[in-house]
């Protein structure tokens, strides 16, 4: 059965790592739903998001073919209630008249939306949340007519400390596995059980 | 009288370097910093290369400038295709036991690289590969030979890295050795911008092999846990059955191997790949696993009831119909690679490890036992596929020469101690079944990219790794032709290669299965050959032809007996097939004999 999966992978900072990693999906022609890269707090080390519709009993597969990358240092996948997780998106809405103006931003306001840029005709409202609630608030500005629409990739962090602490003792500069913990790592997933 | 050969070799010698001292030496001052392009070759010398198959061309160009100061030093073997380069150094790197490495220029250089790069992939053989680059300013400007490899040989490679910045050259290297050899061992490429060449390196070149990188850590010892686990899985089996595949060839485990079996027992089948890394006469060998593996290890498969598989991966070609595989069979499965255990079957035990730390492990923690009920059905059954297919593939008089009979007179003739290095195909199949090894590292062939043309180069590479070995490459009439030019390389660096070229006008296996499940419509297999053995002399290889069964014994001594690289091309039975064979789609223990 396909479930929702968000990928959290920690790498190196290097060319053409972001291609490798993408080439594990579309090779098994996995489509990705959103992917966020940035730097983490760690400089040089880069954290992917990815969320993907997968099967259950061949996700710790395809974990493992992005564990066998070299200059990634940690990799693993979560369920929806194992991660806070959120997007950001802005609304570029038409205003044709003050009093559209106010509508507009009233209902900004009572969705904890805020109003991010504003020019003569229109104005930026900008919405953090998850998918339902960025999509809802698109549901209620259209009526407006809304001239751009964006919503970022999905970022996460993990809810269960204690496991993400085991994983991310790799990134640490001197960090490194102990036997004992690079077998756990390596053939099982201690997320599944963690929670 | 060989006091007179050394000093006239002495003499050629003198002269040679005569020759080349006229020439401008490039080399920097010890002490001060090198250019890039010698960077590269100093790092090659650090890591101990002493060959580099190659091609030069214009981006490469500087580095081959300053190879021509260490000629005295690194032997490059100017091979006719890059392809050739890749599959040489396949060749050379499984004899030699390290990576083989080579050269090539950007563009088409780089993407005629490309399918022995996937070979060595599939295959875990260590290669590295260097390739030039346009410079940084033209790159992404569609420049002349510009392509862009990195993006091409990403799917293909363990790791690949391109170098702009002369002073990463040492670093790059040492990790691309390491990555290359470490774990499972799998291609590198490192494309190097003609501008990192060019420039002179900031710092005093300093090379320091690498051992580690972050991230990445090959496994070596089991644990102790699955060790016992699986230790006790092997004491309480009754039907025990061991698979083993290249893994044993790369840890060199064959004695630890060797030990484990009689120990316990065990009777060993082996992959296409494992060929060679347990010897065939050994009572507890019962044949090949796979689609024309033999006929009792298959069915077998399906009775066994703890099967122990070491460093193979359970190919596609050796399940068949996975719904059908081994499902009664509890699996310990024993691999380097993480991403193997479960990958394709669930092991009871998946024991991540190095293949010699594994098996020496597990036979300290396993009982002396005895299996004779068990080992008496591989006899039973291989008794029918010696009365059904066996006997069938070897000819008698009168009748035309059947490939499975040269195979088995030329391992009489080398006492199954030479190095068979087999092309793909109906050829290659009836090499792996009817060779026998005495003796290890006798066995090269594409198995997982099913390469045709690999065989002629991979030998050439083999004869540099193993100077000491006889090499015999064993190659179809349509491989043949996909690397024939590589005859030149054979003959320019005066390699003596033995060639056995079996010819049967045909695409063998395409035309089988056209024959089989394809209602006998066989779509453009049939080859209209050159006169091969003119070719040969063309390239200066000498050969002949032989078509009768009364003169395969005396044509098989003269290219035993050639002192040089030889030529046998053998006129072989145009419509044979090979057999048994577990069809597409159908299950281990629905292998057909007939």
């Amino acid at each position: 059965m396909k479930r929702r999966y968000t990928i959290i992978i920690f790498t190196e900072n290097n060319f053409g790592l972001l291609n490798r990693i993408t080439i594990i999906f579309s090779r098994r022609r996995i489509n990705i739903e959103s992917l966020a890269v940035s730097e983490t707090e760690r400089k040089g080390i880069s954290r992917y998001t990815v969320v993907i519709e997968y099967e259950e009993e061949k996700i710790t597969k395809l974990i493992q073919q992005i564990r066998k990358i070299i200059g990634v240092l940690v990799v693993f996948h979560n369920e929806d209630d194992q991660v806070y997780y959120g997007q950001i998106a802005y609304y570029k809405v038409e205003t044709r008249s003050a009093q559209e103006r106010e509508k507009i931003m009233e209902i900004a306001y009572r969705h904890q939306a805020k109003v991010a840029f504003s020019a003569e005709d229109y104005i930026v409202i900008e919405k953090t949340g998850k998918e339902d609630e960025i999509h809802t608030m698109l549901h209620l500005l259209q009526p407006f007519n809304v001239w751009e629409f964006v919503k970022s990739g999905r970022i996460a962090v993990v809810k269960n400390q204690a496991d993400f602490k085991k994983y991310a003792k790799n990134l640490e500069p001197e960090g490194w596995y102990s036997d004992e913990e690079f077998y756990e790592l390596k053939l099982h997933q201690p997320f599944t059980n963690g929670n | 009288m060989a006091l007179i050969k050394d000093q006239a070799e002495q003499q050629i010698k003198e002269v040679v370097l005569d020759e080349s001292a006229r020439k401008p030496h490039k080399k920097a001052q010890p002490g001060t910093p090198v250019k890039g392009s010698e960077a590269v070759i100093l790092s090659l010398l650090a890591e101990d290369v002493d060959t580099i198959f190659g091609y030069p061309g214009g981006a490469i160009m500087p580095i081959y400038d300053a190879l021509y100061d260490f000629q005295d030093q690194i032997n490059h073997i100017l091979v006719r295709h890059e392809q050739g380069a890749t599959h040489a150094a396949e060749g050379y790197a499984q004899m030699a036991k390290k990576p083989g490495v080579c050269f090539a220029t950007s563009g088409p250089g780089a993407t005629n690289l490309v399918t022995g790069i996937a070979d060595a992939m599939l295959d875990s053989v260590p290669i590295v590969c260097v390739t030039g680059q346009v410079g940084e300013q033209f790159l992404g400007t569609d420049a002349f030979q510009e392509t862009d490899v990195m993006s091409l040989a990403m799917p293909i490679t363990k790791w690949c890295y391109q170098v702009a910045d002369p002073d990463e050259i040492p670093l790059i290297m040492a990790k691309a050795f390491y990555i290359a050899r470490s774990g499972r061992p799998g291609p590198v490429l490192v494309d190097i911008t003609k501008c990192a060449q060019q420039a002179k390196m900031s710092k005093p070149f300093y090379y320091e092999k690498r051992r580690q990188i972050k991230g990445y850590k090959p496994a070596s010892v089991p644990r102790e846990k699955d060790i016992v686990k699986a230790a006790a899985l092997i004491d309480e089996a009754e039907k025990p059955f061991m698979f083993i595949g290249h893994g044993i060839l790369i840890s060199e485990a064959q004695q630890e191997l060797l030990a484990f079996a009689e120990k316990t027992d065990i009777p060993v089948a082996s992959t296409l790949l494992g060929l060679s890394a347990f010897p065939s006469d050994h009572p507890l060998y019962v044949g090949m696993l796979g689609m024309h593996g033999n006929y009792a290890p298959n069915m077998l498969t399906n009775e066994a009831d703890v099967i122990i598989a070491v460093g193979m991966r359970f190919d596609d070609r050796v399940t068949g119909n996975l719904s059908r595989y081994a499902k009664q069979a509890k699996i310990i499965h024993i691999d380097i690679d993480h991403a193997e255990l479960g990958k394709v079957v669930q092991p009871e035990v998946g024991i991540l490890a190095d293949a010699k730390e594994a098996l020496e492990a597990l036979t300290s923690h396993v009982a002396t036992n005895k299996h004779p009920k068990w080992r008496a059905e591989f006899d039973r059954l291989h008794e029918q596929e010696v009365e059904k297919v066996i006997k069938k593939d070897f000819t008698s008089y009168g009748e035309p020469i059947k490939m499975g009979t040269v195979m088995k007179m030329l391992s009489e003739k080398t006492g199954g101690n030479a190095v068979i290095v087999s092309d793909v195909g109906q050829h290659q199949m009836m090499s792996a079944r009817y060779s026998r090894f005495n003796r290890t590292d006798s066995w090269l062939t594409s198995g997982g990219l099913g390469t045709m043309g690999y065989a002629l180069p991979a030998s050439l590479g083999a004869k540099v790794g193993a100077p000491d070995r006889e090499v015999v490459a064993v190659i179809g009439d349509g491989c043949f032709q996909m690397t024939i030019q590589e005859l030149g390389t054979i003959a320019q660096s005066k390699l003596p290669v033995k060639l056995i070229l079996l010819n049967n006008n045909f695409l063998g296996m395409v035309r089988q299965w056209q024959q089989l499940f394809h209602e006998k419509r066989y779509s453009f297999v049939e080859l209209q050959n050159p006169d091969f053995i003119t070719i040969a002399k063309g390239f200066g290889v000498p050969g002949h032809v032989c078509d009768s069964f009364e003169t395969l014994d005396e044509s098989l001594n003269t290219l035993l007996q050639s002192e040089g690289s030889y030529l046998l091309e053998v006129k072989v039975e145009k419509e044979a097939n090979v057999f048994p064979m577990v069809p597409s789609g159908m299950g281990v223990d629905q292998i057909r004999l007939e």
